[in-house]
C-alpha cells in the first residue's frame, strides 16, 4: 500500500497548509466576531487585498516573497484599522443586522476596487509555478514551501502572543466576556482597535499564502473562501482564538484527507467545499458553540 | 383550595462552575399569592427562568398542574397557563398599547397566514373577541386612555401594568412577577398591588412574586419562600418568616427588613 | 440597444418586475421578520435549475416542473433555516452566505447535472442545445394574441410578459399588505423587536421565523422562474451573489418597512442600472465597459454603506417610531 500511504502523506501536508491559512485567518475573524460582535463579511476581501499587495511587491517590485508577505501584512492591517476607525466604529450600535450589511457593502467596494485597479485577469506570483521539490514521501511546490516556512514562524508566534503577552491575553478576555474584562481593568476600546490590526495583518498574510499556494488567483480569491473562514470560526467557537487555530487545521485536514482513496475510494476533489458546507450545517444544528465556545443563551 | 399548582423539586443549574440553583425545591398553592424572597444572587430569577422555560435546568423536576414542564420550550410553558413577566418590563415599544395586548391574545387563527386567506371570517370574529378582552383588561388596569399610544411612551410603572395586562391576555392560571414594585412610583405601585389582589380574588389567578420590599411582602402574600445560595432555606407565613432566626441570619448585614434596600450580597 | 427603441424598455420593464418580486421576497424575510438573508439569489438559482433540468432531461410538463422548482427553493430554506433560526441572527447570515456560495459552486462544477459554466444550454450534454421555455413562449404568444384582440393593436411577446409580471406584482403587493396587517404580521413585528417578550406570551417564535424565510424563498423562486423563462437560457453568471444585494438596495431605498415603495424602487433601480449602460459620455466613457460593471458594483457597495449609515438608529421603524428611540 505504499502508493496509498504516499498519497495520504501528501494529502495531510496539503491539509495542514490549507488548514494553517484557515486557522490564522480564522483567529483574526473569530476575535473580531467575539469582541465587536460583527460577522465581518468583508473579511475575505482583506485576504484578496493582501494577496494583491503581495503581488505588487513581488511581481511588480521584484521583492522576495518574504518581503512581499510582510508588506501585505502591514498594508492589510492598516486597511482594517482604517475601515474600523472610519466606518465601523462611528456606526457602532446600529444593531447586528445593520452592521452585517455594512460589512457586506465594504466587501463589495473592496473587491470591485481591486477589480477596477488590478483587472480581472488571473495573476501569479513570481515563483516558478512548474517547479516541484521532491522530498521522497511528498512533493511540494515553491509556493507551498513558502507557506510552510511562514507557518513554522507565525503559528508558534501567534500562540505565544495570545497566551503570554498582556495584549494577547486581553484580546482573548474581551472576546470571551467584554463586561468582565472591563471590570478587570482592561481598556476594551483600545483592545478592540488592536484586534483589527491583528485580524487585518493575519488576513493579509493568509491572502499571500493562499495566492502562493494556489499559484493562480484573481480578485475573487477572498470571497470564495469566505464561507470556509466562517465555518472555521463557528467550528472553533465564536470568540475563541485557540478554537479557531484548532478548527482551521481540523477543517483543512478533513477536507483534504476526505479525498484519500484509502477511504473507500475517497471523496472526489470537487466535493470538498460541499463537505465543509455540510459540516457547517451539522455544527449549527447540533453544536453551534463549536468546539471551544460557550453555549450562550439568546 | 390548597391544591398545589406549581411544584419544583431538586432544581439545579450551574453557570461555568458557579451553582446558581442548588437543589431548590418549593411549592406554590393554587389561588395563593406567594412571595419568593432572598438576598441578591440567591437564585430567584434563575428559578423563574428555569420554570418558565427560558433556561434549561441541569437537573430537577418542575410540575405545573400535575404536568412535568422542566425543559419545556418557553412559549409552550406560557400556553400551558404559566406566564412570566420580566424584571425590566419587555413591552414592544414600537407598537401601540392595544397592539401589545392584541398580540398576546390566545388561540388566534389569524396567526396562521393560510387562515387569513382561507377563513377570513373566523379570523375577523376571533380578532373582535380578542379586541374586546383587551379593552376589558385595559379598563381594569386603568390603561384604557393610553390604548393608542406607543408603548415606548409609557412610564416604567405603566409598562409593568401593560406587561401584567399582556400576561392576562393569555388567560393564565399562574403569573410569575419579577420585582414588580422596583422602580415604580408609589401611586402606581399601590395600584399594582390592588390589581394583584383583585385578580386573585375575582379570577382565581395564582401569583408567585419575587420581591425585595418587605412591606409589600408582608401585606400581600399568603406564603413566603426564602432562598439563599441556590436553595430554599425557609417557607411559611409572612409572620413566621419574619421571626425566623435562620432567615434573619441569611440577611444579616445584607439588608434590614423594614427599609427594603437590597444589599450587595456576594 | 438604442435608447429610443421601445422593445428595450419593455424588456427593462419585465426585468424590473422580476426584481420587484425578488425584493418582495426579501422584504418578507428582512423587513417583516428581521432575518438577514445574504444568499437570496440562491433560491432563484435552485428553482430555475430544478425546473430546467426536469423539463429538458425528463420531459416533465412545465407547470409541474415549475412547482418542483419552488419546492426546491423551500427545501433550501429549510436546510438553512432550521439549524440557524433558534440562534443569533448572524448565524443565518453566515449560513445563507455559505448556501449561496455552495449553490453557485454546484452549478459551476457539476456539468453533468447543471451544465456547468455553460449553463442551461448544456443540460443535454455537449453538442446539443437544451431549451426549456418552449411551453412558456407558446403560452405568452397566446396571451399576447388575446390581448392584441382586446386592445386593438399588436402586443409583443415581451409586452405580454411585462403585463403578466406586473399583474403578479400587483397581486403580491396587495396580498403582502393584507398579511402585514394580520395577526400573523403582528407577531412578526413583535419578534423583530423582542423575541423573548413574544415567546413569553406563548408564540412559537421559531415557527414564525421559518415561515417568513420560506415564504421569501418561494417568492425568490418565482422570480427565478420568471427570469429563466424571460431570457431563455441561463448560466451561473445570471445568479451572481450581487443580485441579493441589488434586492437589499431596492428594499432599503424604499425605506425598509414600506411595502409599497418596493415596486417603485425596483423600477428606479432598473432604470438606473440599464441607464448606466447607455452613458457613453465623458468622463464615464473613460472607463471601458468591462470596468464599468465593476464600478457599478462598487457603487452598490458604497450605497449600502451610505444608506445604512445615514439611516438613524431604529432602522426598522418608521418616522413616528423613530421618535421613540432614546
Amino acid at each position: 500500500m505504499h502508493a496509498s500511504l504516499q498519497e495520504l502523506a501528501q494529502l495531510v501536508l496539503n491539509g495542514v497548509i490549507t488548514g494553517t491559512i484557515l486557522a490564522l485567518t480564522g483567529v483574526g475573524a473569530s476575535l473580531v466576531f467575539g469582541i465587536h460582535r460583527v460577522a465581518n463579511f468583508a473579511h475575505g476581501e482583506y485576504l484578496t487585498f493582501g494577496a494583491y499587495v503581495g503581488l505588487v511587491l513581488n511581481a511588480g517590485l521584484a521583492q522576495s516573497l518574504a518581503v512581499s508577505a510582510a508588506g501585505a501584512v502591514v498594508a492589510t492591517a492598516l486597511l482594517a484599522l482604517a475601515v474600523h476607525l472610519l466606518v465601523l466604529k462611528p456606526l457602532r450600535g446600529r444593531g447586528l443586522v445593520a452592521m452585517s450589511l455594512i460589512t457586506v457593502g465594504i466587501g463589495l467596494m473592496l473587491r470591485n476596487a481591486v477589480f477596477m485597479i488590478a483587472g480581472p485577469q488571473i495573476r501569479q506570483y513570481a515563483i516558478d509555478q512548474s517547479a516541484v521539490y521532491d522530498l521522497g514521501l511528498v512533493r511540494i511546490s515553491p509556493g507551498q514551501a513558502v507557506a510552510i516556512a511562514i507557518t513554522l514562524v507565525v503559528a508558534p508566534a501567534m500562540a505565544l502572543f495570545l497566551g503570554r503577552t498582556p495584549l494577547g491575553k486581553s484580546m482573548r478576555a474581551v472576546a470571551d466576556n467584554a463586561d468582565l474584562a472591563a471590570v478587570a481593568g482592561i481598556n476594551v476600546d483600545r483592545v478592540g482597535t488592536y484586534v483589527w490590526l491583528l485580524a487585518g495583518g493575519l488576513a493579509g498574510l493568509g491572502g499571500t499564502m493562499f495566492a502562493a499556494v494556489q499559484g493562480a488567483f484573481d480578485p475573487n480569491l477572498g470571497f470564495e473562501i469566505l464561507f470556509l473562514i466562517f465555518t472555521t470560526v463557528v467550528l472553533g467557537g465564536i470568540g475563541s482564538a485557540y478554537g479557531a487555530l484548532v478548527a482551521g487545521l481540523v477543517l483543512g485536514l478533513v477536507m483534504e484527507v476526505s479525498t484519500w482513496s484509502g477511504l473507500a475510494g475517497g471523496l472526489e476533489a470537487k466535493f470538498k467545499p460541499i463537505l465543509a458546507f455540510v459540516a457547517l450545517i451539522g455544527l449549527l444544528l447540533y453544536r453551534p458553540q463549536g468546539l471551544f465556545g460557550r453555549a450562550r443563551i439568546l | 383550595m390548597t391544591a398545589v399548582l406549581l411544584e419544583v423539586q431538586g432544581l439545579r443549574k450551574s453557570f461555568g462552575g458557579v451553582a446558581a440553583l442548588d437543589e431548590a425545591s418549593f411549592v406554590v398553592e393554587e389561588g395563593s399569592i406567594t412571595a419568593l424572597i432572598g438576598p441578591n444572587g440567591a437564585g430567584k430569577t434563575t428559578a423563574f427562568n428555569a420554570i418558565s422555560g427560558f433556561l434549561k435546568p441541569d437537573a430537577g423536576t418542575i410540575r405545573f398542574a400535575g404536568r412535568r414542564i422542566e425543559g419545556l420550550r418557553n412559549d409552550l410553558v406560557a400556553r400551558a397557563g404559566l406566564v412570566r413577566a420580566f424584571q425590566s418590563p419587555r413591552v414592544l415599544t414600537r407598537m401601540s398599547v392595544m397592539d401589545n395586548m392584541l398580540l398576546a391574545g390566545k388561540d388566534q387563527p389569524g396567526e396562521r397566514l393560510s387562515l387569513t386567506w382561507l377563513a377570513p371570517r373566523r379570523v375577523a370574529s376571533r380578532e373582535l373577541e380578542v379586541h374586546r378582552r383587551a379593552l376589558d383588561l385595559l379598563e381594569l388596569l386603568r390603561l384604557l386612555p393610553l390604548a393608542e399610544a406607543y408603548a415606548g411612551t409609557l412610564s416604567g410603572g405603566q409598562r409593568k401594568l401593560l406587561e401584567l395586562g399582556r400576561a392576562l391576555m393569555v388567560e393564565p392560571r399562574m403569573i410569575l412577577l419579577d420585582e414588580p414594585m422596583a422602580g415604580v412610583a408609589p401611586v402606581l405601585a399601590e395600584q399594582l398591588l390592588e390589581h394583584i389582589r383583585r385578580l386573585r380574588a375575582e379570577r382565581g389567578v395564582t401569583f408567585c412574586v419575587i420581591e425585595h420590599d418587605m412591606d409589600v411582602v408582608m401585606s400581600v402574600s399568603d406564603r413566603v419562600i426564602v432562598m439563599d445560595e441556590g436553595r430554599v432555606i425557609a417557607e411559611g407565613t409572612p409572620d413566621a418568616i419574619q421571626r425566623s432566626e435562620r432567615v434573619i441570619e441569611a440577611y444579616l448585614g445584607r439588608f434590614a427588613p423594614a427599609s427594603a434596600t437590597p444589599g450587595g450580597a456576594p | 440597444m438604442d435608447v429610443l427603441n421601445p422593445a428595450f424598455w419593455t424588456f427593462v420593464a419585465v426585468i424590473a418586475g422580476i426584481y420587484a418580486i425578488l425584493s418582495l421576497g426579501l422584504y418578507v424575510q428582512f423587513s417583516l421578520a428581521g432575518l438577514p438573508n445574504f444568499g437570496h439569489v440562491a433560491f432563484m438559482a435552485v428553482s430555475s435549475y430544478t425546473m430546467a433540468i426536469l423539463v429538458v432531461r425528463y420531459a416533465v410538463p412545465m407547470p409541474l416542473a415549475a412547482g418542483a422548482g419552488l419546492v426546491g427553493a423551500v427545501l433550501l430554506a429549510l436546510v438553512l433555516g432550521i439549524p440557524t433560526l433558534r440562534l443569533r441572527a448572524d448565524y443565518l447570515a453566515i449560513a445563507t452566505v455559505a448556501g449561496g456560495e455552495i449553490v453557485r459552486y454546484l452549478a459551476m462544477n457539476l456539468p453533468d447535472v447543471t451544465g456547468g459554466p455553460v449553463g442551461s444550454i448544456g443540460l443535454l450534454g455537449p453538442g446539443q442545445i437544451a431549451l426549456y421555455n418552449g411551453d412558456w413562449l407558446a403560452f405568452l404568444d397566446r396571451f399576447a394574441a388575446s390581448l392584441s384582440g382586446i386592445v386593438g393593436a399588436r402586443v409583443s411577446r415581451d409586452a405580454a410578459s411585462a403585463i403578466l409580471v406586473w399583474c403578479f406584482v400587483g397581486v403580491l403587493v396587495l396580498a403582502l399588505w393584507r398579511s402585514e396587517r394580520s395577526p400573523w404580521g403582528r407577531v412578526l413585528k413583535g419578534i423583530r423587536e423582542d423575541e423573548a417578550a413574544v415567546a413569553a406570551v406563548g408564540k412559537n417564535v421559531f415557527a414564525f421565523k421559518l415561515q417568513a424565510l420560506t415564504l421569501g424563498a418561494i417568492l425568490a423562486g418565482i422570480a427565478g422562474l420568471l427570469l429563466a423563462w424571460q431570457i431563455g437560457v441561463f448560466s451561473p453568471e445570471d445568479y451572481q451573489p450581487t443580485l441579493t444585494f441589488y434586492a437589499y438596495l431596492i428594499v432599503i431605498l424604499g425605506g425598509m418597512n414600506r411595502l409599497l415603495a418596493i415596486p417603485v424602487g425596483a423600477v428606479a433601480f432598473s432604470l438606473l442600472y440599464s441607464g448606466t449602460r447607455l452613458l457613453n459620455f465623458f468622463p464615464l466613457s473613460l472607463i471601458d465597459s468591462g470596468s464599468r460593471a465593476f464600478l457599478r458594483l462598487f457603487l452598490v457597495g458604497f450605497l449600502l454603506v451610505l444608506l445604512m449609515a445615514v439611516r438613524p438608529e431604529g432602522m426598522l421603524g418608521n418616522r413616528k417610531e423613530l421618535l421613540l428611540e432614546k
